[in-house]
């Protein structure tokens, strides 16, 4: 399976992740060469009946559903700059696009 | 009365001692952060400490992947820089509770992404035995510093064996505990399904502790296991009814020859402890690196997508000034290289078309590596196997190829997808570099593991050349 320079900005588009356009030609190269890796799971007879995977021997354990305190060591409102009455203040929606 | 770990030898010290150490250490790149006031402000917390704990007075270095209030949390990338927790990690509070001085943070490659140390934003890290060689990695900064003396012990994160790996290169010891043994609150998270706090040491007795103080259930980490805390490793006699099976994908034709001899030594020296070894087989072994790189990705993909520039971030304002365009151009000038492949990557398996071919396919083959492990330990009580398939490699010779880079984690990442307890432990030099043998043990035995690890240790010179 070939990756091309299309499927990578398509990729990144997904990822919300600016790719700069001297970076593409080596980008394509390397994930070609990683994904062209992996593939030899192709080569594994692993079909639908196998088993998932769970670590360990133990059961997954459900907990009481009980919020557990978190101490924090500085308050919410030094995490920002603007905070009041419990709440984050941030630019009114679509003012970035307004600017 | 119980022994305090400093009683035992693991090296308690004054913080200015440490201080001193870590300054004279400066070249390796080592560390991320550390200061004099600091450590002081550590040495007089456990001076005033009413009943010392059994880590009293032990400096103990953390990866700047493990969150501290005190110190910045980087994780070796720009998008992090001057990032400060609001709280610390569970092992840090454990640590701290058991009297340890929280040394330093060090280096890792960005967010543990990486085998060399090479892909900190901060600058590659240094081999202590010999600089123009990489300490391993992720953790390498925390081996580098076990390695040169500095601190007696460690905390890194394994993923894929990320700290095994760099403790086979740096030649100090590398526990990776059970899956769900210890708190993962406060790990800066990788891969979920994977991530191990795990622990370096000098020697066995070093490391024991530290790995028995921050493991055990914690509330605040829904996936530790409802076990009580590790025990200390026993002092056994010899290794007498105790089998090591040696897993033949581990051992290939080309495998260095100095590793070879080494674990040509250490199986010999199992035989003279009373112990036995047998061939075993995990056929499944050899698609552990693929398995690893399509599921770890993944998983990356998704934790690293809370770094947008409005929840975590250094933000960066695109030229469209659109909010878009403010998450493409923080994450794409925030994040490096290997990170930006990787998400890269990640994104690609689980994109609709490829889900099915790479990401679940790559799930059935993690349950049969797994299974393949409970078969085999049916019959062996531990196995043995080279951590590493060379020595510590030069700087700059895997960085331009990342396949040829992450199969330097060939042997390591299988006990990961597993989940499975192991360590690396140093068995010898080859043209003076550490080679370590890798003792991997059933799902919580990290007991057994780590008395049959001891006595190995006791009874082998690591320092000595191997042919």
């Amino acid at each position: 399976m070939s990756i091309g320079l299309e499927d990578v900005l398509h990729v990144a588009k997904l990822a919300e992740l600016a790719v700069r356009e001297s970076e593409l030609s080596r980008l394509v190269d390397q994930m070609n060469r990683i994904v062209d890796y992996v593939a030899t799971l192709d080569q594994v007879p692993a079909d639908g009946t196998a088993q998932g995977f769970v670590a360990g021997p133990d059961a997954v354990v459900l907990r009481e559903d009980v919020e557990a305190a978190v101490p924090l060591a500085f308050p919410p409102s030094a995490m920002a700059p603007e905070f009041a009455q419990g709440f984050f203040l941030v630019p009114r929606h679509g003012a970035m696009e307004d600017q | 009365m119980t022994a305090t770990a400093g009683q035992r030898g693991i090296g308690a010290t004054t913080a200015r001692e440490t201080a001193k150490r870590l300054a004279d250490a400066a070249s390796l790149n080592a560390t991320l952060s550390w200061s004099e006031e600091l450590l002081d402000a550590e040495g007089a917390r456990v001076d005033g400490m009413n009943k010392p704990g059994p880590l009293a007075g032990i400096p103990i270095a953390l990866k700047d992947n493990i969150v501290t209030v005190e110190q910045p949390t980087t994780c070796g990338s720009r998008i992090l820089e001057g990032y400060v927790s609001p709280y610390n990690a569970t092992v840090v509070e454990r640590l701290r509770a058991a009297g340890a001085l929280i040394a330093a943070k060090t280096n890792l490659d960005e967010f543990a992404m990486g085998s060399s140390t090479e892909h900190s934003a901060f600058g590659r890290v240094k081999n202590p035995l010999d600089p123009s060689r990489v300490p391993g990695g992720s953790s390498g900064g925390s081996a580098a510093l076990v390695a040169a003396g500095v601190v007696p012990v460690a905390l890194g994160s394994e993923t894929g064996g990320s700290v095994r790996q760099p403790a086979s290169f740096c030649g100090v010891v590398g526990v990776k505990p059970s899956y769900g043994r210890v708190s993962r609150y406060g790990l800066v998270a990788f891969g979920s399904s994977l991530d191990c706090i795990s622990v370096f040491g000098r020697t066995v007795d070093d490391a024991a502790p530290v790995l028995s103080t921050i493991s055990g259930p914690d509330a605040l980490d829904a996936t530790t296991v409802a076990r009580p805390p590790l025990g200390l490793p026993k002092a056994l006699p010899n290794l007498a009814g105790m089998t090591f099976g040696l897993p033949k994908e581990y051992f290939p034709p080309d495998l260095d020859a100095g590793v070879a001899a080494a674990l040509r030594r250490t199986t010999e020296m199992i035989k003279q402890l009373g112990g036995s070894v047998r061939e075993v087989s995990l056929p499944n072994s050899v698609y552990a690196v693929p398995t690893y790189y399509i599921i770890a990705p993944a998983e990356a993909a998704a934790n690293l997508a809370r770094y947008d520039g409005v929840r975590y971030g250094q933000r960066r304002v695109g030229p469209e000034g659109d909010i878009r365009a403010l998450y493409r151009t923080t994450r794409g000038e925030g994040f490096g290289e290997e990170v930006r492949r990787r998400i890269l990557v990640g994104t690609y398996v689980l994109s609709a078309g490829y889900y099915d071919a790479y990401y679940r396919k790559a799930q059935r083959v993690r349950a049969l590596i797994a299974e393949d492990f409970r078969r085999v330990f049916q019959d062996v009580d531990l196995l043995l196997t080279p951590t590493t398939p060379t020595p510590a490699f030069k700087a700059g010779e895997k960085t331009e190829d990342p396949v040829a880079m992450y199969l330097a984690d060939v042997f390591v990442c299988s006990m990961s997808l597993a989940g499975l307890p192991a360590l690396s432990l140093p068995v010898g030099r080859s043209n003076g570099l550490p080679i370590g043998a890798q003792i991997v043990a059933p799902y919580f035995e990290e007991e057994r593991m780590l008395s049959a690890a001891r006595i190995l240790e006791q009874n082998t010179d690591a320092l000595a050349e191997v042919r």
